[in-house]
């Protein structure tokens, strides 16, 4: 393993030398609007830059996530997969149109997840740069219905039908370099819907405000007690909702998330809250729907892992200082079949999630080489420990 | 159907492609090695800090490296204000400013200035001119120009054309417009008089390529006017045959408020109407005016705000002894 760490600083100047490359496909892929579920265009944009960079095997599966496969030297070894979500958090009406200085690109989705996808269809010219070859297929793989209501259809669907083993996964995100995620919580994502009726009618002697009423929900939600073992959190992240200044709200929206690092804590956190929504409907006499908007269970693999401490060698060696925090991305997914993997980020940058999100460029190519020398680390064997 | 309709859809079949007939580069890459040519892009500029390094990373990244398809990337720069010539010469292109280039001359700006002299600093046989301001470009904007030229010996002059989606604001785009002084302006003149050269659909789009014997022969107004006299030189000298249009797809750029459209559409209609009087086809007894007026309401009081343009043209540069004794 020695060896190839040792290379890895060298790496980053080779990496570096075919930045325009890299920008290119960023910009060419992240430029195209992909929201959950309109994920079509970008799907074949990627698709033709893997064919465009002679990738053996080009193709998408039946859910339509689109894959470039490597071939390895080895038949008998399982894939290594590399993954990257494709779609944004923004509409299709957004401008994506990136402004590219010497040090930064700014953009709507730069950091979430242009970078990471352009990265990702930009790993076989690399690979071919720096003279790589490995045992394992790579398997290139950019998934579809990730965030919010896509609910990571995407993986799922991908690792359900994937017919063979699957020897270890490097999940890549943009932003931001230095997390190292290889353990996903247990998650419940809700919505609250609170509708007052319009029309008048006898049932109401003072008409409900469904702001108030949301509000009402909160305070019940915060008097949950909340063991720090298992650790559990439920975090209140959107709220919407009334007409104007001088009108009593008659619809209101609540976004929350519940977090735990077991299962069995975010189901029955789910059932207290679902009670208090049951509770506030009746007595207030209004229309509450509680939605799951989506889910994933509790997975980990251990600090001890070799591939955890695999990684925290590459990133030392590129002087990189790994933080671990819990990840909801196709990482969940990975680990819940069982499959070791962690996930990584690209570059830093500043407006994450926002339109005027914006990269560095310089720290990518430290960011793309620890991505390499996880491949190669999980190549080596380390995943096939345990 | 008339005479005329019949000779137009002729020159439109023949001579109207779609950038997806060039995207095989290797072969385009092979045709241009088979035939030794040389092929620069020029990027005019003035403070395109925002859309310029991307411009030329794609074109660098993609028909450099990957595919040797241009020999240099040179920007002309008429005096930013902003860093574009700084971005642009750390990705990797050659910048000039154009006063620069054969000091020896008077000097003047504008982007038909900028064009003309890149014919001196540029190594090309084929030089292809591609405004430095469109948000997503893509390489194909420089590869479709080329294919024909490259693949076809008859073609010596590409133009492009393409949907114009405007940006509007900071972050929206608005699906349709964009042309607008075409379809006012230029259409309606070459209707009245060429009609041959009403097929070129969009005559003053700032993407086109072509062989260094046509651009040294032909002069270059310093303004908006190059793109209207270029055409008009081109079919005058050479015929409509030498010119062929490709299809980019989809361009986005800058929306310009209808005051500035206007200067542009003086300029054009100066260019055009001095061309008319050079050959010979009209006459006017009175010198034109070289002042666009246009007005302001200020407190109360409409205040003429008045555009001069002096309509300077640089002649064939072919003329210009020291072009000739670098090239010939």
């Amino acid at each position: 393993m020695d060896s190839y760490l040792d290379n890895l600083p060298a790496f980053v100047d080779t990496i570096k030398s075919i930045k325009e490359t890299i920008i290119t496909n960023i910009v060419l892929i992240g430029q195209i609007p992909a929201p959950t579920f309109k994920e079509k265009r970008r799907t074949s944009v990627f698709m033709e830059r893997l064919a465009d960079f002679r990738v053996d095997e080009c193709t998408t599966d039946g859910y339509r996530n689109p894959i470039g496969i490597i071939k390895g030297t080895s038949e008998t070894r399982p894939p290594i997969f590399v993954v990257a979500h494709l779609d944004t958090i923004w509409g299709t009406d957004i401008d994506h149109y990136y402004t590219i200085r010497s040090d930064s690109m700014t953009g709507a989705g730069v950091t979430e997840n242009s970078i990471g996808v352009g990265v990702l269809v930009s790993l076989p010219e690399i690979f071919r740069r720096l003279n790589l070859s490995f045992e394992s297929d790579i398997v290139l793989a950019g998934v579809i219905q990730s965030l919010g209501r896509g609910n990571l259809r995407g993986i799922r669907h991908l690792l359900k039908t994937w017919s063979t083993p699957i020897r270890g996964a490097v999940c890549i995100e943009s932003y931001e370099l230095g997390r190292l995620n290889y353990y996903a919580d247990g998650m419940i994502r809700c919505e609250v819907d609170c509708n007052i009726s319009t029309t008048n009618g006898w049932e109401h002697k003072f008409k409900p405000n469904a702001i108030l009423i949301l509000n009402e929900v909160i305070n019940q939600i915060l008097k949950l007690r909340l063991p720090q073992r298992p650790r559990s959190r439920v975090i209140i992240g959107k709220i919407s909702g009334g007409f104007k200044h001088g009108v009593i709200a008659y619809d209101a929206k609540l976004g929350f998330e519940i977090q735990s690092n077991s299962d069995k804590m975010v189901k029955s956190i789910f059932n207290n809250i679902k009670d208090i929504i049951e509770g506030i409907s009746h007595e207030y006499e209004v229309e509450l729907k509680l939605k799951t908007l989506s889910n994933i269970n509790a997975a980990r693999i251990k600090y001890n892992h070799p591939l955890v401490k695999s990684t925290v060698e590459v990133m030392k060696k590129l002087d990189l200082t790994p933080i671990s925090e819990p990840s909801e991305s196709e990482l969940s997914i990975f680990l819940s079949r069982k499959v070791p993997a962690v996930t990584l980020g690209i570059t830093r940058g500043e407006n994450h999630q926002h339109i005027n999100a914006t990269a560095e460029i310089e720290p990518m190519f430290k960011g793309i080489a620890q991505i390499i020398g996880v491949i190669m680390a999980i190549d080596s064997g380390v995943c096939d420990e345990e | 159907m008339t005479a005329g309709c019949a000779m137009k859809s002729s020159w439109l079949e023949k001579n109207t492609f779609h950038y997806s007939e060039f995207n095989d580069l290797d072969r385009l890459v092979e045709e241009k090695q088979r035939k030794n040519l040389k092929i620069s892009l020029c990027l005019p500029t003035l403070n395109e800090e925002k859309t310029i390094a991307k411009e030329i990373l794609i074109v660098k990244s993609e028909l450099m490296t990957r595919y040797p398809l241009l020999d240099e990337i040179v920007v002309i720069d008429s005096e930013s204000t902003d860093k574009t010539r700084e971005i642009a010469r750390s990705f990797g292109a050659d910048v000039y400013k154009a006063t620069e280039i054969l000091p020896d001359l008077e000097a003047f700006k504008g982007k038909g200035e900028n064009l003309w002299k890149a014919l001196y600093v540029t190594k090309g046989d084929i030089i292809v001119y591609i405004d430095a301001d469109i948000k997503n470009i893509h390489h194909r904007f420089v590869y479709a120009l080329l294919g024909p030229l490259i693949l076809f010996d008859k073609i010596k002059y590409v133009k492009a054309f393409y949907d114009r989606p405007i940006a509007i604001g900071k972050s929206k785009i608005r699906p349709t417009g964009g042309g607008r002084v075409t379809e006012l302006v230029v259409r309606p003149l070459f209707s009245l008089f060429f009609p041959e050269l009403t097929q070129i659909l969009q005559p003053l789009s700032g993407e086109y390529a072509g062989f260094r014997e046509i651009f040294e022969a032909i002069p270059f107004p310093i303004g908006y006017g190059v793109e209207t006299s270029m055409i008009l030189d081109i079919y005058e000298k050479w015929g409509l045959d030498v010119i062929a249009q490709v299809d980019l797809d989809r361009r986005i750029h800058r929306n310009q408020d209808t005051r500035a459209l206007g200067k542009m559409a003086f300029v054009i209609l100066m260019t055009f109407i001095n061309r008319k009087i050079r050959l010979g086809l009209i006459d006017i007894k009175e010198d034109l005016s070289n002042e666009m007026i246009q007005y302001n309401l200020i407190k109360d009081e409409y205040k003429p705000d008045i555009f001069q343009i002096e309509g300077h043209e640089r002649p064939p540069i072919i003329e210009i002894p020291a072009y000739r004794k670098k090239f010939k």
